[in-house]
């Protein structure tokens, strides 16, 4: 019974994608402990096979099974994707949220700061920090991590200025509640569902942008079973007949990142129905 | 006016100068010695010493900021050592490939979202509208590089229709005579019917790879947009007085949802510059996308550099000529913001 009430809450469309999120996670967490083939173990002997029961998703150039690449590969991408929109979700919200307490000059110094960064699109600011750091996944992880930044905090500031606005606000100064406990028992609750609606509608993109830096050669290095970069490999065997090497990867990517963003814009119009708390309204 | 004019341009000079700072700081992270990247692995320490003073490397470091600007602004945007040639130049060749591109791009993207968001208005909750939300969600959720090497392999390697990734003509056709840099229109001025058939051959698949991932994007807003609007009571006067569905959805609802898409544009030119990169690696395609992954192979960062600072600067002013446009059409916007 109460399974049926969550279905049609959330609609038959955010269940595929629920399911679909899933295999990813599964595929992720699972495979590489089972299954037999190693994600970085050549075998020359067995060299640009195409899917077959051995390999269900083929061999690539140096015999590397394509299957468990893949698996691999999810498991980067998810947890890149996690790190990444957590901590510039959470890094987002402390400067919206100071600047939005603060106010003054603190205010317009963080967010002019927010402005430059954003003025650089999401996957050029990554580029930029991974061409100052070093190439390399962590440096990748940290370029997308800054890119979400600015957008949470922007979001967080107005949020900020809307509740201690409230009515709510000024009583509680004037019965004497100091000003951490202030932020803490009525601004944070408050701002909860939106860092969570924020959070997982970065999560596409971020993947995205990690995969693009890897296949530009800035992210993940070559023997790393990147999705992005496992595309790079499979570029030239593709156009010359061998399909699946770089068909797997983006297949991965498509259904991890449309079925986030489904279960995204769901998230967004049940925690939020007015639209208040959408930059960008949208019904999905 | 003239004072939400004067605090928009100020705010995006504000931006730019940031941005700017921002660009610099990156490229002084760089690790390794600019010097002895241009002088070369093997040059002496006496060369190297020259060539820091040519770079301006031995002064503090607020002079090294001003001196990069100015030396911006008047295009001197460093030299490629992988290329041997300035970096301005090699912007200047290549853009109006890059051009040529975005042009096919957003001219199919602009017809097919207004498409695509009729329809889904014209039948909200029904089987088309649930087409093209799927259409929408596929395009914003694929990379453009597996996109274009997906359509490579259909179209090319399975079915041999269009050409592969070789850049803008076959090799062996002569680029025509050049008056405006876009071969699609040179070729026709030049009359040669032959290289403009190439022309629009090669243009076919990277250009509806990129017009895809932007439909993807302006489907959704506008459909948003439209939605909005559909449920105001003029729509419904106009459908009481006998308007047909289809009449209501393109002659009432759709001018008035365009008018908050532009606000999109500053987004476009973003996701524009973002995925003409990719794009263009993978079809081989001459533009300043294609430069730019070139020099990253080549650790030529100089051009990685400018490539960066100048898409800052683009989507500022966009963002900015927008936010104009729009206060120019929609007045109400303007009292709020000042």
């Amino acid at each position: 019974m109460a399974l049926r009430r969550t279905w049609q809450r959330w609609g038959p469309g955010a269940g595929i994608a629920a399911v679909g999120l899933g295999l990813i996670v599964v595929a992720a967490v699972a495979l590489p402990l089972l299954w037999p083939w190693n994600a970085t173990a050549t075998d020359f002997a067995a060299t640009m096979r195409g899917p077959s029961w051995t390999h269900p998703m083929g061999t690539d150039g140096v015999g590397r099974d394509v299957l468990a690449r893949f698996a691999a590969g999810a498991r980067i991408s998810l947890l890149i994707g996690l790190v990444a929109v957590t901590i510039g979700s959470l890094a987002g919200m402390v400067v919206g949220v100071t600047a939005g307490l603060l106010r003054g000059w603190v205010d317009e110094v963080l967010m002019r700061i927010m402005d430059v960064l954003m003025a650089f699109p999401a996957l050029l600011l990554a580029m930029a920090v991974t061409v100052g750091l070093g190439t390399g996944l962590r440096s990748a992880t940290v370029g997308v991590t800054l890119s979400v930044v600015p957008w949470v905090a922007r979001v967080a500031r107005a949020e900020t200025l809307r509740i201690t606005a409230l009515p709510l606000i000024e009583a509680s100064r004037a019965i004497g509640l100091p000003r951490l406990d202030l932020v803490r028992k009525h601004v944070l609750p408050h701002l909860l569902p939106l860092l969570i609606i924020q959070a997982t509608s970065a999560y596409g993109s971020v993947v995205l942008a990690v995969a693009a830096l890897g296949f530009l050669g800035l992210g993940a290095q070559v023997p790393t079973p990147e999705w992005g970069a496992m595309i790079t490999e499979g570029m030239e065997p593709a156009l010359a007949g061998a399909w699946w090497v770089a068909l797997f990867p983006g297949l991965g990517m498509l259904t991890l990142v449309v079925c986030t963003n489904v279960l995204s814009d769901r998230i967004r119009d049940l925690m939020d129905p007015r639209g208040a708390l959408a930059g960008r309204r949208s019904r999905g | 006016m003239s004072r939400f004019l004067l605090t928009r341009a100020l705010g995006a000079a504000l931006t730019i100068v940031g941005a700017s700072i921002a660009g610099f700081v990156f490229m002084r992270l760089l690790p390794g010695d600019p010097a002895r990247l241009i002088a070369g692995e093997h040059a002496s320490d006496e060369a190297v010493e020259l060539q820091r003073q040519a770079l301006g490397l031995h002064e503090p470091i607020w002079r090294q900021y001003l001196m990069y600007v100015s030396d911006f602004v008047t295009g001197d945007w460093g030299f490629s050592y992988s290329r041997g040639e300035p970096v301005f130049d090699q912007f200047v060749n290549a853009l109006p490939a890059t051009l040529e591109l975005a042009f096919v791009a957003v001219g199919t993207a602009l017809t097919a979202s207004v498409l695509g968001a009729v329809l889904a208005t014209w039948s909200r909750g029904g089987v088309v509208d649930g087409l093209v939300r799927a259409s929408s969600y596929v395009g914003l959720g694929t990379a453009p590089f597996w996109l274009g090497l997906l359509a490579l392999i259909v179209f090319f390697e399975r079915l041999s229709v269009l050409p592969g990734p070789e850049g803008r003509l076959s090799p062996g056709v002569a680029a025509p005579l050049r008056v405006t840099g876009f071969h699609l229109v040179d070729a026709l001025l030049a009359g040669q019917w032959s290289t403009w058939w190439d022309a629009v051959q090669h243009v076919l698949l990277p250009g509806l790879t990129l017009g895809f991932v932007l439909y993807a994007w302006l489907v959704r807003m506008i459909r948003a947009s439209m939605l909005e609007f559909v449920r105001e009571p003029y729509a419904l006067v106009a459908r009481s007085k006998g308007r047909g569905r289809w009449a209501v959805v393109t002659r009432d609802v759709l001018p008035n949802a365009l008018l908050p898409a532009i606000t999109a544009s500053g987004l476009i030119v973003a996701e524009l510059l973002t995925s003409t990169v990719l794009a263009e690696t993978v079809f081989n395609w001459p533009g300043v996308g294609r430069l730019v992954t070139d020099a990253i192979l080549q650790q030529d960062f100089a051009v990685v550099q400018a490539f960066i600072m100048l898409s800052a600067f683009v989507t500022v002013t966009a963002t900015v000529v927008t936010d104009v446009l729009y206060s120019v059409a929609d007045p109400r916007v303007r009292v709020r913001a000042t």
